[in-house]
């Protein structure tokens, strides 16, 4: 083959190997609500797979793009609540059309809070995202005729999870809305790393490593940051309104500062600029949450420990363990 | 006649320092022109404020007949005006290939092929691989940038700003810190370039800019002080007080 026309990149292909084990990932993950009956154990990977898909869409921006983003789960927030009010207020049964208004919205409120954001680099633009973030969770919390407040979005429906007409249950079914999860989720994962190994995810890695640089060579960098703002607020907007489905409910917890580390966590558990990383640490940050709050209610102090133990010793998270263990046979 | 590319009376004061003085300066289509000067003459600046780095303080570039003054710098590099940086600035993780590939894709376009694959940008592929073998980077294309040898990597400098299919090129000090051997490496590639580009040069080795450059612009304190060919500027009185100090 002429030499000129290959490229000496990472394949945007899955390895045989690879393939094989993600098959037999998402094989186990499917059919496990047939083993596995336990109502309790089928909502628990629900919400690692939901919260894997917003971990995910943080790594876009934190490990491609190199943007910091404190309170990237606003943005589930916003669509979540949308996709709830939209459902309680306009079309109890609609669920696709929700769904949509719910990433559309979330995309059109990302849209202003992204311009404004891509003006600043580092620091700053992690600051804005908080400042954001916190106005968002403020607006939520605060608004009872709209969110109910507090109390949270109360008295949403449960409509049926029809595909072409084939009804596979309703959203209060945990069996059915986590297929249902698991197919959006898998599909999400699949774009998305197409897209990161795409020409477009090139100019932002080259953003990430060289922001000078890549304007000097010729890329319009605010207008590439503002695009994978965008598509990590999209991705965000699909987790939020499969977290509502799933849940039946949203308060303005979910949109705290506080939830908002939460997310990064799992983003740096995992090994930020995988991909797949994310999806790992948002599994093992729910579980770790799960676990140690059957035992304390003062779990976020363990978790804490935990966490700095993790940070300290797998410093590339839990993608860099191989490498470690690897390392440590060695001697 | 209209010059290619010209500076009329560019200024740019940092606070109450004037570091670039109403410099007007006339490149040529080809050629190479070098900018000399003692440190701190504000040769640097010059290009900054010319490749959109920094903006002007006033005064005004024009290329090919149009003002591009304070024109954002993407702009600048997709009509031609590409530039290397002293300090060298790579894409440090990303690999030799990559880093020289991405450059021609911001210039040729398909940076928004969101689902395509790089691969099937062949034109970008094959360009970048005629601008690695011709400046002998070749074997080094799947190696991260951070990992080069420093001379290699102010060599990929080039080739970054080269794959930006650069009609007028700024190179600042392309062979600072390099080798004896790596410097004439570099030199003959500027001198083939300078056949097809325009090239400006910032270079301290006098040696290599008196024998390669076809005009050279000396600035002292921001202002220009001499101009002409190599021969003219050896022998030029201020000139050589610029550099030595006046004799007592």
């Amino acid at each position: 083959m002429d030499k000129h026309l290959t490229i000496p990149d990472k394949q945007p292909g899955f390895s045989l190997p690879t393939f094989v084990v993600i098959m037999i990932i998402i094989a186990g993950l499917a059919v496990f609500p047939f083993v596995i009956t336990n109502r309790f154990y089928i909502s628990l990977i629900n919400e690692m797979l939901i919260y894997g898909l917003l971990a995910m869409s943080l790594d876009v921006l934190l490990g491609f793009t190199g943007l910091l983003s404190f309170m990237h789960n606003a943005y589930l927030g916003i669509s979540a609540y949308a996709v709830g009010l939209f459902l309680i207020h306009v079309s109890p049964a609609s669920l696709w059309l929700a769904c949509l208004t719910g990433v559309f919205f979330t995309a059109l409120v990302a849209l202003p809070v992204g311009w404004v954001q891509v003006r600043t680099g580092g620091l700053a633009f992690a600051l804005l995202t908080l400042a954001f973030g916190m106005m968002f969770h403020t607006i939520v919390w605060k608004w009872y005729g709209l969110t109910g407040g507090d109390d949270g979005l109360m008295g949403m429906p449960n409509p049926a999870i029809s595909i072409f007409g084939w009804e596979i249950g309703h959203s209060g079914d945990p069996t059915a809305m986590y297929l249902l999860t698991l197919v959006v989720v898998t599909i999400c994962y699949i774009l998305t790393r197409r897209i990161i190994r795409s020409p477009f995810g090139a100019v932002l890695e080259a953003i990430r490593e060289n922001e000078e640089r890549a304007a000097f060579v010729g890329i319009n960098v605010r207008m590439y940051k503002l695009l994978g703002w965008m598509l990590a607020c999209t991705l965000a907007g699909v987790a939020g309104a499969l977290f509502i489905l799933y849940k039946g409910y949203i308060g303005p917890t979910t949109m705290s500062a506080f939830a908002g580390a939460g997310v990064l966590m799992m983003v740096l558990l995992g090994g930020m600029g995988t991909l797949w990383g994310p999806l790992v640490g948002a599994a093992i940050f729910i579980y770790i949450q799960d676990y140690i709050s059957t035992m304390s209610e003062h779990w976020e102090i363990y978790l804490g420990i935990v966490v700095v133990f993790l940070v300290l010793f797998m410093p590339t998270g839990f993608v860099g363990l191989g490498g470690y263990l690897k390392r440590l046979k060695r001697g | 006649m209209e010059a290619f590319l010209c500076t009329e009376d560019l200024c740019c004061q940092f606070g109450g320092v004037t570091a670039t003085d109403c410099v007007c300066i006339n490149f040529e289509e080809s050629g190479l022109r070098s900018i000399i000067g003692p440190n701190g003459a504000g040769k640097t600046t010059f290009i900054n404020i010319v490749t959109g780095r920094i903006p002007a303080s006033s005064g005004r570039v024009i290329f090919q007949g149009k003002d591009i003054t304070s024109k954002p710098t993407h702009e600048l590099v997709k009509m031609g005006i590409c530039r290397t940086f002293q300090i060298t600035s790579v894409f440090r993780n990303l690999s030799v290939f990559e880093n020289v590939r991405i450059a021609g894709q911001a210039r040729r376009g398909g940076s928004l092929k969101v689902f395509s694959l790089k691969k099937n940008l062949r034109e970008v592929t094959k360009q970048t691989w005629a601008i690695l073998e011709r400046l002998g980077l070749q074997d080094l294309a799947g190696e991260p940038a951070k990992n080069l040898a420093y001379g290699d990597q102010r060599v990929l400098e080039v080739a970054i700003a080269m794959a930006g299919g650069p009609s007028i090129l700024f190179l600042d000090e392309p062979t600072a810190g390099m080798s004896p051997a790596e410097t004439r490496r570099i030199s003959e590639l500027i001198q083939g370039l300078s056949e097809e580009i325009s090239i400006v040069l910032i270079e301290h080795d006098m040696d290599l800019v008196m024998s390669i450059s076809d005009a050279i612009t000396v600035l002292h304190y921001g202002s220009i002080i001499a101009e002409g060919q190599p021969e003219e500027i050896r022998n030029n009185e201020l000139v050589r007080e610029a550099y030595l100090g006046k004799e007592g």
